[in-house]
């Protein structure tokens, strides 16, 4: 179980507050079929940590309502984005509800993930070793997209997630980076953020 | 395994991959309808709504069809909840979208978030002279030519989830969005 503390208020702009909540409704949910599809508890578990992060997106969004609303016009203007904030949490619960697939042991067919490793492209969680050649590096410069089809879509670094990291975002020692592409690109990826595969290749 | 046992799961991978597609594609589009304030990107995402409520009962068919055996039974009740939660997925994403319809008033708190917003939504048809025919968006470059993202690609009335590796047809309609300098620029290259 998650530590469930007190949420306190931010201000934070509700413009900013959407763009959060989609950027991580939609990481979750990749996260989460990849775990239920590939039986990986790792996956699953940040899932359940990012359903935290949303529960407090959506406290933050009502509080700025709250705040807003004095009269009947500025409810009619606000319910809107109180439906929004429910949407929001309803999207993170079902990302939760297909990482429970895996945390409850239920899994799918591996013949499943066979046929679907075919078809679609895989995520994969990799922390950043010491030894890694990746270790102060640019995203940018990397051009992992061109060498190995692979696009670093998150990185989580101590409790805080940047998602959709830009080119410029440097990568650090211990940063779990979570990458999507093809399972060939995946698993060198993985090798190189590791430290095991010390070359860049062309 | 069996070469018809082999079938069956393709055949469930594939319908699972279009559901999922869907249902995220939806999400997608109904966060961007309401930041671009842009209730034509917000029926798309109804009529998406329609479309996975019929591809859900065909994956829950075609799953309870395919003759498990008791044994099997729990890693068939996993596929049969994904379905389940997929949907509710493309349910939130029809609730946003209809708080977008329902028409958004403006309010202080609502300026920058929705109002003011600058950038727009596209529609933009590939004709058959364009250069994006039959390559893939990887390699069209369009954010890096034009500053526009494509959102949804709508093919034969089917709407697809734009990927890297999804290449482009004659006919496609790209659904973008971005600043509106970009809009004419994406034309261009689309439809010259």
């Amino acid at each position: 179980m998650p530590h469930l503390g007190k949420i306190e208020y931010k201000p934070i702009s509700v413009r900013e507050l959407f763009l959060e909540m989609k950027n991580l409704s939609e990481l979750m949910i990749d996260l989460a079929y990849s775990a239920a599809l590939f039986n990986d508890k790792e996956l699953a578990e940040d899932v359940l940590e990012l359903e935290n992060r949303v529960d407090t997106l959506t406290y933050l969004l009502e509080m700025e309502i709250m705040i807003a609303t004095r009269d009947p016009d500025d409810a009619e203007a606000l319910a809107g984005v109180s439906k929004v904030a429910s949407a929001a949490d309803k999207i993170s619960d079902a990302a939760a509800d297909i990482a429970a697939i895996v945390t409850q042991n239920i899994g799918v067919h591996p013949l499943i993930s066979e046929v679907f490793e075919k078809v679609e492209e895989r995520l994969t969680r990799a922390k950043v070793s010491k030894a890694s050649i990746l270790v102060d590096k640019q995203i940018g410069e990397l051009d992992l997209a061109a060498r190995m089809g692979v696009d670093i879509i998150a990185i989580r670094r101590n409790k805080d997630w940047i998602i959709n990291p830009k080119d410029t975002e440097p990568i650090k020692i211990d940063d779990v980076l979570i990458a999507r592409g093809a399972p060939s690109g995946v698993k060198e990826f993985k090798a190189l953020a590791e430290g095991k595969l010390r070359k860049l290749e062309d | 395994m069996s070469p018809k046992l082999q079938k069956k799961f393709e055949e469930i991978v594939e319908r699972f991959v279009e559901l999922k597609d869907t249902s995220e594609l939806m999400m997608d589009l109904a966060y961007s309808s309401l930041l671009l304030n842009s209730k034509k990107l917000a029926e798309d995402v109804q009529e998406l709504e329609e479309h996975v409520d019929k591809l859900h009962t065909d994956f829950e068919l075609l799953v309870l069809s395919s003759g498990f055996k008791p044994e099997e039974a729990k890693s068939f009740l996993g596929l049969i909840r994904l379905g389940v939660v997929t949907e509710k997925i493309a349910d939130a994403a029809a609730e946003i979208a209809e708080v977008v319809l329902r028409g958004i008033k403006p309010h202080p708190v609502l300026k920058l978030a929705i109002e003011e917003a600058e950038e727009t939504v596209t529609y933009v048809q590939v004709t058959e002279n364009s250069m994006f025919v039959d390559k893939t968006l990887r390699e069209v470059h369009i954010p890096e030519e034009t500053g526009m993202w494509v959102l949804a690609i709508r093919r034969r009335g089917k709407y697809i989830r734009p990927k890297p590796h999804t290449k482009i047809e004659s006919g496609d309609v790209l659904i973008a969005s971005g600043y509106a300098e970009g809009e004419e620029d994406l034309k261009k290259l689309a439809s010259p």
